[in-house]
């Protein structure tokens, strides 16, 4: 069965882009445009992995992750930390990898392999 | 009667009558006094027991005031007061502050204190040498703000960057899979991108040339005032108040009504920013002011209580400014901002304090309307 990724951003052509990638390395995916949202989509998909935007308003990210952890049944997913500012990504604590924009594929994909397999 | 500095200066010695040494210590008294820094005398009370020339001239008479109420710093002893320190060890101190004149004009200065020793050893009294570094302060400042101007335009062609690629990237697939709808979508990602590079190019290319600002008769607090009504609303939904307060007699002035628009419309923008990555408080308030100066000039400030600036130039405050992406902001408006003051012949400044917020001053100077051809 394939994996599930959850893809966390408010931009729609950045969630087109990593859904079209991550579907085409051979990924599912889910998507949310804000914290709240995420919350929803989170305990409805049961995604085996998440990419977080940290640079999203109102530090609905942060607050996404902080919630998510508080949750035992999805404190254990990995998460990807998308932002361009150092020292924002330290709000998740426990981060698989850090991804600055423009995104490195190659890299995301590595990073993304390591933590769920293909 | 005027207290007498070499007699403050050694107590011991008498200063008295017309001798050799009275002309020698006219001559010192006079050096004393020409000192071309903020020079006084003080106990330990932080009493002024003289002041020269310089200081008289800028702040005023020193007779009965203490130091603090001298340069108007505060109505009580300055915690970190340089002067208390030199009385406790009998070292040279010295801090950074900010003086305010006997006009209400701030100045910057480094102060120094060292410490006045009788013939035994013990410490009468403390000279506080202050050099006014108000010059090198605005080159500092001037510094600052290119580096925001570096670091925000990095940061919109990083995002650019992100979008291309991933245009580029869903329009190949469209084309591999033969599926018109993602070449669609991805090729708009492509020219949304495409006008975003545009902007930066043209801020970049106003930036480069030199031109005569469209001088017209205007009224700045209804400039202001459309600023105003232009951002409250999408401020209000970050949760950022904008509020205004304008000075009635600011009534009309000689200014490019598009580059006052634009440069109330920056600092606003950039002012924003600021609370968006403000973590630390709840509540944020972007405030727009208009003031007459004192020789007639326009003075716009806009102020922020977000995260600040810090002189230090740490570079993650920088980049934290230009968080907000999807807009056409190009990173460049605080270099498009100086560049209007600076036709206009005004100037821009600001004033921060890291973790509390931050004031940009803009002062557009009094002219004439330009001969009707």
């Amino acid at each position: 069965m394939k994996k599930k990724i959850l893809v966390v951003d408010d931009e729609p052509h950045v969630v087109k882009y990593l859904t079209t990638f991550l579907e085409d390395s051979g990924y599912e995916t889910c998507t949310a445009p804000d914290g709240e949202t995420a919350l929803h989509v989170l305990r409805q998909e049961k995604p085996d992995l998440i990419t977080l935007d940290l640079q999203m308003p109102n530090e609905t990210g942060t607050r996404f992750y902080r919630n998510m952890t508080k949750d035992k049944n999805f404190k254990e997913i990995p998460v990807i930390v998308i932002s361009g500012i150092p020292g924002r990504h330290l709000a998740v604590s426990k981060p698989i990898a850090v991804f600055e924009k423009p995104i490195d594929r190659a890299a995301l994909l590595a990073a993304v392999k390591q933590a769920i397999g293909d | 009667m005027e207290p007498d500095v070499l007699t403050l200066l050694s107590p011991e010695r008498k200063h008295t009558g017309s001798t050799m040494h009275e002309l020698t210590d006219d001559y010192y008294r006079r050096l004393l006094d020409a000192l071309p820094c903020y020079v006084t005398l003080q106990d330990r009370e932080r009493n002024v027991l003289w002041s020269n020339s310089l200081s008289r001239r800028d702040f005023g008479e020193s007779s009965e005031k203490t130091c603090y109420e001298l340069h108007r710093i505060d109505r009580s002893k300055c915690s970190d007061c340089p002067v208390q320190q030199t009385f406790q060890d009998g070292r040279i101190h010295s801090r950074e502050m900010t003086f305010i004149a006997n006009e209400g004009s701030r100045i910057s200065v480094i102060e120094h204190s060292s410490p006045v020793l009788n013939d035994r050893g013990t410490i009468v009294s403390v000279i506080q040498s202050a050099v006014n570094i108000t010059s090198v302060k605005d080159i500092q400042k001037q510094l600052i703000m290119l580096g925001q101007t570096v670091a925000g335009m990095a940061h919109s062609i990083k995002n650019i960057m992100m979008g291309l690629e991933g245009g580029i990237y869903v329009v190949n697939k469209g084309i591999e899979a033969k599926n018109q709808d993602e070449v669609k979508e991805g090729w708009e990602m492509v020219l949304l991108n495409f006008e975003k590079i545009s902007h930066i190019v043209k801020d970049i290319l106003y930036c480069s040339k030199e031109r005569e600002p469209d001088l017209q008769r205007v009224n700045p607090n209804e400039i202001a005032t459309q600023v105003y009504t232009l951002f409250k609303d999408v401020a209000a939904r970050y949760a950022i108040e904008v509020g205004l307060d304008l000075d009635e007699n600011v009534k009309e002035a000689v200014i490019d009504p598009v580059g006052l628009h634009t440069v109330l419309s920056n600092l606003v923008s950039n002012a924003m920013d600021a609370c968006k990555i403000d973590l630390w408080k709840d509540e944020h308030l972007v405030e727009i002011r208009t003031r007459l100066g004192n020789d007639g000039s326009t003075i716009i400030e806009v102020a922020d209580n977000g995260v600040g600036i810090d002189k230090d130039l740490k570079e993650h405050v920088f980049e934290d400014f230009f968080s907000s992406k999807g807009d056409m902001g190009t990173g460049l408006g605080l270099m498009v901002t100086q560049k209007i003051l600076r036709e206009h012949g005004g100037n821009i400044t600001f004033r921060s304090r890291p973790g509390q917020g931050t004031t940009f001053v803009a002062t557009f100077p009094q002219r004439d309307e330009p001969e009707q051809v």
